[in-house]
């Protein structure tokens, strides 16, 4: 029987079964896999470590859009770094409201790579017309790009690889001067029990930009050992404690349909557990 | 000296056929031997595992025969891992064994699925902080063997009292040791080394596990394992029953693994070349060779070792000769004051036990290319369904 064995820790891990495999490359020094399994249906891993599956990515996608556009309010432009998949991308296109996307993908075989093997995934988002499609190193976009958005997403790989720049002060800083006023900086980062560091380094990272800077959770099964967190960063503090009467009136009025995300979920989901809440406060 | 045993010249046949379908100089690998050559070790160490050292013969045909009977593969640099990521080896089964790394060794490993690395000092415990989550570290220790020809305790390893300090280290810095390694030495004539090493190793396990309830769970044995070149070696058997002696009074909860090249791949390979030209000079003939120290031979230098040859002739009479390599420098002689046949422009030399660290640090001085390796027998059917049965 084929089997995929995520080689994310030396001691702890998960495996796949692999009923097919879809594509592979393992060209320009790294290793791409998508494989069909059971449970999760399409599963894309890069380097060994599991990036999305059809089955859970909703999860993922669902959290780390709509809690920033529906905790602003009012997004305009929104600007997606990374997010190849498209999963992003269908999300955020679910905001009437939202006039203007960017995405800056640095790859543009993964987008098109993606569109033929996780079709479900951007289910069409990417010729939505409100879409502008950049490829180019993310880290370099934020730095030469002119223009302002309302909320930023990095929906980056892990810190080793590609995605490294996507966690470094300088991205951070340059974030900063692309947000509008108030905006909103949400980042993928990491399944905070497994590697803590993640969470203490990016608040130290964060917290010399923006007023007001915290994470907020959610567990997606196969980024696994607990609950993921994302990176929240504003100017405005009011917006990480919107109320769940705010958040649920501006729900309803859109009328997304979602499968995890709720009014509920969004304001618990900044509740976080006391072994991060004790590091973030020791972290010096 | 070299040994040089003289073949008639009908069993130079498939030689000739080879020389004619793929040029010379050629090195063929036979991965029937490779196999052979694991399963006399696995026979004679139960219950290790092997992790094949590909620096000694970094080949896909190698590694694809030894990936498919399950052995792991020991890799030490980042030109290792491509080869490896090519051959869709499973990282699982890897293991990075170099103490000193740069970072950016350390990221390719993880980034291939490496997570199991070799430390043996305080500053490269310090390098794997930034990746403490995701990695599994093995603490080598240093056994000096002055009866070895390469002595592999002396450039790395830590003192045996440095261990447990060691290990203490990285507990403060959040990093997992999860075990030991050591290497005996090279081609060793005897396991009085490995003896020695194991039952130390064992007493550091039960040591720290005693004094700080420190579990450490993998014995890395390293290598060592003689192959025979001109001096006739202890069988594969006789060697290792000292060792699984001493393997047994490990603890219960320890996993041995081990590291073999030269074991492995050395009887795997023979070296075929040409002569390309030929001088009387005074009573000596000079045979000059297409390989030589530069090339295949380099091992001779680099490994110190002489590799056993055969000519093929069926003329009796013998004549002083040297067997020179084709580079325009003179320290590139295979063999001298040496009494052989007379040889003709053409005839073909053959090298034996020529697998490990022969083409692996052939150069290419004067822009001599070097010795194509044409693979044997490669996925022999037995092997062939083990292969497809994991993948």
């Amino acid at each position: 029987m084929k089997t995929y064995c995520e080689t994310l820790y030396d001691s702890y891990g998960q495996e796949f079964a692999v009923d097919k495999v879809y594509f592979e490359n393992k060209t320009d020094h790294q290793h791409l896999i998508i494989f069909e399994n059971a449970k999760f249906g399409r599963v894309m891993a890069l380097d060994g470590i599991i990036q999305t599956t059809e089955a859970d990515e909703f999860i993922y996608h669902e959290m780390l859009t709509h809690v920033p556009l529906m905790a602003h309010g009012n997004v305009k432009r929104v600007l997606i770094i990374g997010g190849g998949d498209g999963g992003m991308l269908r999300e955020v296109c679910k905001h009437d409201s939202v006039e203007h996307i960017t995405q800056v993908e640095i790859d543009a075989q993964v987008v098109n790579m993606c569109k033929e093997y996780l079709p479900n995934h951007s289910a069409g988002a990417y010729e939505d017309p409100r879409v502008n499609i950049v490829i180019d190193d993310g880290a370099n976009f934020v730095r030469e790009c002119k223009d302002r958005f309302d909320v930023i997403i990095s929906d980056s790989t892990d810190p080793i690889g590609p995605g490294d720049v996507l966690f470094t002060s300088d991205f951070y800083a340059n974030c900063k001067k692309r947000i509008t006023e108030g905006g909103i900086l949400v980042t993928q980062n990491g399944v905070a029990y497994m590697q803590l560091d993640e969470v203490t380094t990016t608040a130290k990272r964060l917290q010399p930009y923006f007023a007001d800077q915290s994470f907020y959770c959610a567990a997606v099964p196969t980024y696994i050992g607990g609950v993921m967190t994302f990176a929240w960063a504003s100017d405005n503090p009011a917006l990480r404690t919107a109320t769940a009467e705010i958040i649920t009136q501006r729900f309803e009025a859109k009328d997304i349909k979602t499968r995890y995300y709720n009014p509920a979920i969004h304001v618990a989901s900044f509740a976080l557990p006391q072994y991060i809440l004790d590091a973030l406060a020791t972290k010096a | 000296m070299n040994r040089i045993t003289t073949e008639p010249t009908d069993k130079a046949e498939f030689y000739q056929q080879m020389v004619q379908q793929h040029g010379s100089p050629l090195l063929i690998l036979d991965c029937d031997q490779l196999v052979k050559q694991f399963d006399a070790l696995s026979a004679a160490l139960p219950g290790v595992k092997l992790y094949y050292a590909i620096k000694s013969l970094p080949h896909p045909a190698a590694i694809q025969t030894l990936d498919a009977l399950g052995a792991g593969f020991d890799i030490a640099s980042s030109g290792e891992i491509e080869l490896l990521r090519a051959q869709s080896t499973r990282a699982r089964q890897t293991i990075h064994t170099h103490p000193i790394k740069r970072d950016a060794d350390i990221r390719d490993a993880l980034r291939f699925g490496c997570t199991t690395f070799v430390v043996d000092n305080v500053w490269e415990l310090e390098k794997f902080v930034d990746y403490r989550h995701r990695v599994g570290l093995l603490v080598r220790v240093s056994f000096p063997n002055p009866n070895t020809p390469i002595d592999l305790s002396r450039k790395f390893g830590c003192r045996e009292d440095e261990v447990s300090i060691l290990v203490q280290k990285a507990q403060s810095l959040g990093l997992h040791v999860k075990g030991l390694s050591f290497h005996a030495g090279s081609q060793c004539p005897d396991s009085g080394n490995h003896v020695h090493a194991i039952e130390q190793c064992t007493k550091i396990i039960n040591d720290i596990y005693q004094s700080s309830g420190k579990l450490l769970s993998i014995l890395d044995i390293g290598g060592g394992f003689p192959i025979e070149y001109m001096q006739p070696i202890m069988h594969i058997e006789n060697f290792c029953a000292p060792i699984r002696q001493a393997l047994n009074k490990l603890p219960e909860h320890v996993q041995i693994i081990a590291e073999p090249g030269r074991y492995l791949s050395a009887p795997a390979m023979k070296a075929v070349s040409s002569v390309m030209g030929k001088a009387k000079r005074g009573d000596t003939c000079w045979y000059y060779l297409d390989d030589g120290i530069y090339g295949s031979y380099s091992g001779q230098l680099f490994d110190h070792v002489t590799y056993p040859l055969t000519i093929f002739s069926d003329i009796k009479a013998k004549e002083q000769a040297v067997l020179a390599g084709p580079t325009c420098d003179s320290i590139d002689v295979i063999a001298e004051q040496i009494n052989i046949s007379p040889l003709s422009i053409g005839d073909i030399v053959v090298g034996h036990q020529m697998g490990a660290y022969t083409s692996a640090t052939s150069t290419q001085f004067n822009l001599f290319d070097k010795a194509k390796i044409v693979a044997i027998n490669q996925f022999v059917q037995s092997a062939k369904n083990v292969f497809q049965l994991n993948k």
